[in-house]
Protein backbone atom coordinates (compact mmCIF):
# COMPACT_ATOMS: atom_id res chain seq x y z
CA UNK A 1 0.00 0.00 0.00
CA UNK A 2 3.22 2.13 0.02
CA UNK A 3 3.57 2.23 -3.34
CA UNK A 4 0.44 3.58 -4.88
CA UNK A 5 -1.87 6.28 -3.78
CA UNK A 6 -4.44 5.79 -1.74
CA UNK A 7 -7.56 6.70 -3.79
CA UNK A 8 -6.13 4.44 -6.72
CA UNK A 9 -6.52 1.73 -4.36
CA UNK A 10 -9.83 2.42 -3.87
CA UNK A 11 -10.09 4.62 -0.30
CA UNK A 12 -12.04 7.61 0.05
CA UNK A 13 -12.51 10.92 1.81
CA UNK A 14 -15.96 10.25 3.63
CA UNK A 15 -16.00 13.47 5.27
CA UNK A 16 -14.20 16.41 5.80
CA UNK A 17 -15.25 19.97 7.74
CA UNK A 18 -14.20 22.37 5.74
CA UNK A 19 -13.73 23.04 1.25
CA UNK A 20 -12.25 25.06 -0.60
CA UNK A 21 -13.24 23.82 -3.77
CA UNK A 22 -9.97 24.17 -4.93
CA UNK A 23 -8.47 22.22 -2.52
CA UNK A 24 -11.25 19.15 -2.31
CA UNK A 25 -10.59 16.56 0.55
CA UNK A 26 -9.42 14.14 -2.33
CA UNK A 27 -6.37 15.61 -2.55
CA UNK A 28 -5.08 14.04 0.84
CA UNK A 29 -5.22 10.59 -0.83
CA UNK A 30 -4.30 11.41 -4.56
CA UNK A 31 -0.59 10.35 -3.84
CA UNK A 32 0.86 14.30 -4.37
CA UNK A 33 2.23 16.78 -2.01
CA UNK A 34 1.33 19.37 -4.34
CA UNK A 35 -2.07 19.21 -4.28
CA UNK A 36 -3.84 19.96 -1.14
CA UNK A 37 -6.73 20.00 1.13
CA UNK A 38 -7.07 22.95 3.35
CA UNK A 39 -9.08 23.99 6.15
CA UNK A 40 -11.30 26.78 6.23
CA UNK A 41 -11.46 28.46 9.61
CA UNK A 42 -11.92 27.66 13.15
CA UNK A 43 -10.51 24.01 14.54
CA UNK A 44 -11.43 21.16 15.18
CA UNK A 45 -10.84 20.04 12.10
CA UNK A 46 -11.26 16.61 10.86
CA UNK A 47 -11.46 13.89 7.69
CA UNK A 48 -12.14 10.69 7.50
CA UNK A 49 -10.35 8.11 5.14
CA UNK A 50 -12.29 5.01 4.59
CA UNK A 51 -10.36 2.29 3.27
CA UNK A 52 -11.57 -0.74 0.64
CA UNK A 53 -11.58 -3.43 3.17
CA UNK A 54 -10.30 -3.77 6.75
CA UNK A 55 -6.44 -3.64 6.79
CA UNK A 56 -3.71 -3.78 9.21
CA UNK A 57 -2.51 -0.57 9.36
CA UNK A 58 1.09 -0.51 10.96
CA UNK A 59 1.55 3.15 10.68
CA UNK A 60 0.43 6.48 8.82
CA UNK A 61 2.76 9.17 7.16
CA UNK A 62 1.19 12.98 6.78
CA UNK A 63 2.56 15.93 4.82
CA UNK A 64 0.70 18.65 5.81
CA UNK A 65 1.46 22.63 6.96
CA UNK A 66 0.14 24.19 9.84
CA UNK A 67 -1.17 21.56 11.81
CA UNK A 68 -0.22 21.36 15.59
CA UNK A 69 -1.96 18.54 17.13
CA UNK A 70 -3.65 15.60 15.75
CA UNK A 71 -5.34 13.02 16.88
CA UNK A 72 -6.26 9.76 15.36
CA UNK A 73 -9.24 7.58 15.83
CA UNK A 74 -10.47 4.27 13.97
CA UNK A 75 -12.77 1.87 13.56
CA UNK A 76 -12.08 -1.77 13.37
CA UNK A 77 -14.72 -2.60 10.29
CA UNK A 78 -17.53 -0.59 8.52
CA UNK A 79 -20.48 -1.75 11.28
CA UNK A 80 -18.32 -0.60 14.10
CA UNK A 81 -20.50 1.93 15.89
CA UNK A 82 -18.03 4.60 17.21
CA UNK A 83 -14.45 5.50 16.25
CA UNK A 84 -11.96 4.35 19.05
CA UNK A 85 -9.06 6.63 20.07
CA UNK A 86 -5.53 5.21 18.36
CA UNK A 87 -3.20 7.78 18.59
CA UNK A 88 -1.98 11.50 18.86
CA UNK A 89 0.69 13.47 17.96
CA UNK A 90 2.19 17.25 18.48
CA UNK A 91 3.80 18.08 14.98
CA UNK A 92 6.52 21.01 14.69
CA UNK A 93 5.98 24.37 13.38
CA UNK A 94 8.08 24.36 10.07
CA UNK A 95 8.79 26.98 7.68
CA UNK A 96 8.64 27.31 3.78
CA UNK A 97 8.18 23.73 3.89
CA UNK A 98 6.26 20.84 4.63
CA UNK A 99 5.65 18.81 7.84
CA UNK A 100 5.98 15.17 7.47
CA UNK A 101 5.07 12.97 9.99
CA UNK A 102 5.13 9.29 10.08
CA UNK A 103 2.69 7.91 12.97
CA UNK A 104 2.78 4.54 14.72
CA UNK A 105 -0.67 2.72 15.03
CA UNK A 106 0.63 -0.50 16.26
CA UNK A 107 -0.77 -2.89 13.29
CA UNK A 108 -4.59 -2.45 14.35
CA UNK A 109 -6.64 -3.56 11.48
CA UNK A 110 -9.01 -0.62 10.49
CA UNK A 111 -11.71 0.39 7.90
CA UNK A 112 -12.25 4.33 8.52
CA UNK A 113 -9.15 6.53 9.75
CA UNK A 114 -10.42 9.40 11.42
CA UNK A 115 -7.92 12.88 11.49
CA UNK A 116 -8.88 15.29 14.00
CA UNK A 117 -6.67 18.50 13.78
CA UNK A 118 -6.94 19.80 16.73
CA UNK A 119 -5.17 23.14 17.09
CA UNK A 120 -2.73 24.53 14.19
CA UNK A 121 0.19 26.90 14.12
CA UNK A 122 -1.79 28.99 12.28
CA UNK A 123 -5.52 30.17 11.59
CA UNK A 124 -5.42 27.76 8.81
CA UNK A 125 -4.31 24.46 8.19
CA UNK A 126 -3.52 22.31 5.35
CA UNK A 127 -3.04 18.51 4.56
CA UNK A 128 -0.97 17.16 1.17
CA UNK A 129 -0.93 13.52 1.49
CA UNK A 130 -1.75 10.48 3.34
CA UNK A 131 -0.46 7.42 3.02
CA UNK A 132 -0.72 4.15 4.77
CA UNK A 133 1.95 1.34 5.72
CA UNK A 134 0.60 -2.05 6.29
CA UNK B 1 -15.93 29.71 -4.11
CA UNK B 2 -14.74 29.57 -0.57
CA UNK B 3 -16.70 29.61 2.51
CA UNK B 4 -14.62 30.84 5.77
CA UNK B 5 -15.50 30.51 9.22
CA UNK B 6 -14.58 32.76 12.42
CA UNK B 7 -15.21 32.42 15.71
CA UNK B 8 -15.16 36.31 16.89
CA UNK B 9 -15.27 37.33 20.23
CA UNK B 10 -17.02 40.09 20.91
CA UNK B 11 -15.39 41.93 24.23
CA UNK B 12 -15.72 45.25 26.43
CA UNK B 13 -16.75 46.18 29.68
CA UNK B 14 -20.62 45.90 30.56
CA UNK B 15 -23.18 48.47 29.14
CA UNK B 16 -21.08 49.77 26.50
CA UNK B 17 -23.24 48.08 23.79
CA UNK B 18 -21.66 44.62 22.78
CA UNK B 19 -25.31 43.22 22.76
CA UNK B 20 -26.85 46.23 20.84
CA UNK B 21 -24.16 45.80 17.89
CA UNK B 22 -24.61 42.42 17.63
CA UNK B 23 -28.45 42.17 17.58
CA UNK B 24 -28.49 44.66 15.04
CA UNK B 25 -25.83 43.40 12.60
CA UNK B 26 -27.27 39.71 13.26
CA UNK B 27 -31.18 41.11 12.09
CA UNK B 28 -30.32 43.43 9.56
CA UNK B 29 -30.92 46.58 11.38
CA UNK B 30 -34.04 45.83 12.63
CA UNK B 31 -33.63 45.36 16.45
CA UNK B 32 -31.94 48.03 19.11
CA UNK B 33 -33.21 47.30 22.69
CA UNK B 34 -33.64 50.24 24.43
CA UNK B 35 -33.71 48.87 28.14
CA UNK B 36 -30.53 47.14 29.41
CA UNK B 37 -30.31 43.62 29.75
CA UNK B 38 -27.62 42.46 31.00
CA UNK B 39 -25.49 39.34 29.49
CA UNK B 40 -24.57 36.74 31.91
CA UNK B 41 -23.15 34.32 30.16
CA UNK B 42 -21.88 34.07 26.25
CA UNK B 43 -24.20 34.20 23.22
CA UNK B 44 -23.71 32.69 20.01
CA UNK B 45 -24.69 34.50 16.61
CA UNK B 46 -24.05 33.84 13.27
CA UNK B 47 -24.00 35.46 10.50
CA UNK B 48 -22.77 35.02 6.98
CA UNK B 49 -21.45 37.67 5.20
CA UNK B 50 -20.42 37.59 1.44
CA UNK B 51 -17.20 38.88 0.48
CA UNK B 52 -17.60 41.74 -2.26
CA UNK B 53 -16.20 41.02 -5.90
CA UNK B 54 -15.64 37.33 -4.98
CA UNK B 55 -17.89 34.26 -4.43
CA UNK B 56 -16.47 33.92 -0.76
CA UNK B 57 -18.33 34.73 2.34
CA UNK B 58 -17.37 34.29 5.80
CA UNK B 59 -19.60 32.75 8.74
CA UNK B 60 -19.06 34.90 11.54
CA UNK B 61 -19.28 33.07 15.03
CA UNK B 62 -19.61 35.90 17.32
CA UNK B 63 -19.47 35.42 21.15
CA UNK B 64 -20.79 37.95 22.99
CA UNK B 65 -19.93 37.79 25.98
CA UNK B 66 -20.69 39.38 29.85
CA UNK B 67 -18.93 42.21 30.79
CA UNK B 68 -19.43 42.05 34.04
CA UNK B 69 -16.01 41.63 35.87
CA UNK B 70 -17.65 38.92 37.95
CA UNK B 71 -18.83 36.89 34.92
CA UNK B 72 -15.86 36.96 32.90
CA UNK B 73 -14.22 34.15 34.55
CA UNK B 74 -17.00 31.71 33.82
CA UNK B 75 -17.55 33.03 29.98
CA UNK B 76 -14.04 32.87 29.60
CA UNK B 77 -14.63 29.08 29.11
CA UNK B 78 -16.43 29.26 26.70
CA UNK B 79 -14.19 31.56 24.16
CA UNK B 80 -12.04 29.06 22.83
CA UNK B 81 -9.44 29.94 20.30
CA UNK B 82 -10.48 33.18 18.54
CA UNK B 83 -10.52 33.94 14.97
CA UNK B 84 -11.00 37.47 15.21
CA UNK B 85 -11.61 39.86 18.12
CA UNK B 86 -14.29 42.85 18.25
CA UNK B 87 -13.33 44.78 21.36
CA UNK B 88 -16.21 47.83 22.33
CA UNK B 89 -15.96 50.61 24.52
CA UNK B 90 -18.66 53.53 25.42
CA UNK B 91 -17.59 56.82 23.90
CA UNK B 92 -19.27 58.51 26.89
CA UNK B 93 -16.94 56.14 29.36
CA UNK B 94 -13.32 57.24 29.87
CA UNK B 95 -13.30 54.09 32.28
CA UNK B 96 -14.85 51.45 29.61
CA UNK B 97 -11.84 52.94 27.37
CA UNK B 98 -9.30 52.13 29.76
CA UNK B 99 -10.38 48.60 30.60
CA UNK B 100 -9.77 47.84 26.50
CA UNK B 101 -6.29 46.84 27.62
CA UNK B 102 -7.25 44.53 30.44
CA UNK B 103 -9.28 43.13 27.65
CA UNK B 104 -6.37 42.41 25.44
CA UNK B 105 -4.72 40.84 27.73
CA UNK B 106 -7.35 38.75 28.76
CA UNK B 107 -7.70 37.78 24.81
CA UNK B 108 -3.66 37.06 24.46
CA UNK B 109 -3.99 34.14 27.01
CA UNK B 110 -6.61 32.27 24.53
CA UNK B 111 -4.67 32.98 21.28
CA UNK B 112 -1.90 30.87 21.86
CA UNK B 113 0.74 33.05 19.96
CA UNK B 114 -1.67 33.18 17.15
CA UNK B 115 -2.15 36.56 15.56
CA UNK B 116 -5.23 37.38 15.90
CA UNK B 117 -6.80 40.25 14.09
CA UNK B 118 -9.26 42.52 15.57
CA UNK B 119 -11.49 45.43 15.66
CA UNK B 120 -11.52 48.72 18.27
CA UNK B 121 -15.16 50.18 18.47
CA UNK B 122 -16.24 53.16 19.95
CA UNK B 123 -19.68 52.60 20.71
CA UNK B 124 -23.00 55.08 21.22
CA UNK B 125 -21.36 58.44 18.76
CA UNK B 126 -25.24 59.49 19.02
CA UNK B 127 -24.82 61.06 22.74
CA UNK B 128 -22.33 63.46 21.64
CA UNK B 129 -22.52 65.69 24.26
CA UNK B 130 -21.37 63.12 26.76
CA UNK B 131 -18.57 62.20 24.81
CA UNK B 132 -15.11 61.76 26.78
CA UNK B 133 -12.88 59.93 24.58
CA UNK B 134 -11.69 61.57 21.74
CA UNK B 135 -11.68 59.86 18.36
CA UNK B 136 -7.99 60.65 18.02
CA UNK B 137 -6.92 58.98 21.34
CA UNK B 138 -9.10 56.03 20.38
CA UNK B 139 -7.44 55.49 17.09
CA UNK B 140 -4.06 56.48 18.67
CA UNK B 141 -3.93 53.26 20.85
CA UNK B 142 -5.75 51.04 18.29
CA UNK B 143 -3.12 51.42 15.94
CA UNK B 144 -0.74 50.90 18.77
CA UNK B 145 -2.67 47.53 19.48
CA UNK B 146 -2.85 46.49 15.55
CA UNK B 147 -6.44 47.02 15.91
CA UNK B 148 -8.38 49.10 13.20
CA UNK B 149 -11.09 51.84 14.39
CA UNK B 150 -14.79 52.10 14.38
CA UNK B 151 -17.03 54.70 15.99
CA UNK B 152 -20.72 53.56 16.01
CA UNK B 153 -24.26 54.19 17.15
CA UNK B 154 -26.28 50.76 17.63
CA UNK B 155 -29.33 53.39 18.83
CA UNK B 156 -29.16 55.58 15.45
CA UNK B 157 -27.94 52.02 13.84
CA UNK B 158 -24.94 53.68 12.06
CA UNK B 159 -21.92 52.11 11.09
CA UNK B 160 -23.04 49.15 12.77
CA UNK B 161 -22.06 46.53 10.13
CA UNK B 162 -18.91 48.36 9.59
CA UNK B 163 -16.51 46.67 12.12
CA UNK B 164 -18.22 43.17 11.42
CA UNK B 165 -17.62 43.35 7.43
CA UNK B 166 -14.22 44.30 8.22
CA UNK B 167 -13.19 41.60 10.41
CA UNK B 168 -14.73 39.44 7.94
CA UNK B 169 -12.83 41.13 5.19
CA UNK B 170 -9.52 40.85 7.29
CA UNK B 171 -10.14 37.33 7.64
CA UNK B 172 -10.79 36.63 3.97
CA UNK B 173 -7.29 37.91 2.86
CA UNK B 174 -5.75 35.90 5.55
CA UNK B 175 -6.90 32.73 4.05
CA UNK B 176 -5.85 34.19 0.97
CA UNK B 177 -2.54 34.88 2.01
CA UNK B 178 -1.83 31.63 3.47
CA UNK B 179 -3.09 29.82 0.65
CA UNK B 180 -0.29 31.41 -1.37
CA UNK B 181 1.99 30.79 1.03
CA UNK B 182 1.08 26.86 1.05
CA UNK B 183 0.75 27.06 -2.95
CA UNK B 184 4.63 27.51 -2.74
CA UNK B 185 5.99 25.48 -0.15
CA UNK B 186 8.37 22.78 -1.07
CA UNK B 187 7.76 18.89 0.37
CA UNK B 188 8.88 18.08 3.75
N1 LIG C 1 -27.47 56.07 23.37
C1 LIG C 1 -27.04 54.86 23.08
N2 LIG C 1 -27.32 53.82 23.87
C2 LIG C 1 -26.86 52.59 23.54
C3 LIG C 1 -26.12 52.38 22.36
N3 LIG C 1 -25.81 51.07 22.28
C4 LIG C 1 -26.34 50.49 23.37
N4 LIG C 1 -26.98 51.39 24.12
C5 LIG C 1 -27.67 51.13 25.38
O1 LIG C 1 -26.72 50.77 26.36
C6 LIG C 1 -27.23 49.78 27.22
C7 LIG C 1 -26.33 48.58 27.27
O2 LIG C 1 -26.30 47.93 26.01
P1 LIG C 1 -25.93 46.39 25.87
O3 LIG C 1 -25.83 46.11 24.43
O4 LIG C 1 -26.85 45.56 26.66
O5 LIG C 1 -24.49 46.37 26.57
P2 LIG C 1 -23.47 45.15 26.70
O6 LIG C 1 -22.14 45.67 26.31
O7 LIG C 1 -23.97 43.98 25.97
O8 LIG C 1 -23.47 44.89 28.28
P3 LIG C 1 -23.18 43.51 29.07
O9 LIG C 1 -24.06 42.46 28.47
O10 LIG C 1 -23.50 43.79 30.50
O11 LIG C 1 -21.73 43.19 28.91
C8 LIG C 1 -28.65 49.45 26.73
O12 LIG C 1 -29.58 50.18 27.49
C9 LIG C 1 -28.64 49.97 25.30
O13 LIG C 1 -29.91 50.38 24.88
C10 LIG C 1 -25.85 53.52 21.52
O14 LIG C 1 -25.21 53.43 20.48
N5 LIG C 1 -26.33 54.73 21.93
MG1 LIG D 1 -24.54 42.10 26.53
Amino acid sequence: MTEASLSLLGAKVVVATSSDENHPPENIIDGNTNTFWMSTGMFPQEFIIRLPEPTMVSAVTVDSYNVKHLKIEKKMSQNASQFEFATQKEFQNTEGHLQSNAISLNGSSATDLRFIITTGHDHFVSVHRVTVQN
Amino acid sequence: MVKLRARCLLLGDPAVGKSALSHIFHSDGTLFQKNYSMTTGVELLMKCVNIPETNDSVELYIIDSAGKETLVETCEKMWGEPSLLCLVFDLTSEHSFANCSRWMERVRVHCHGLHVPGVLVGNKSDLSTRREVQASMAQEWAQSQGLEYHETSAKEMENCDAPFLSLARIFHSLYHECRETIQSLSPG
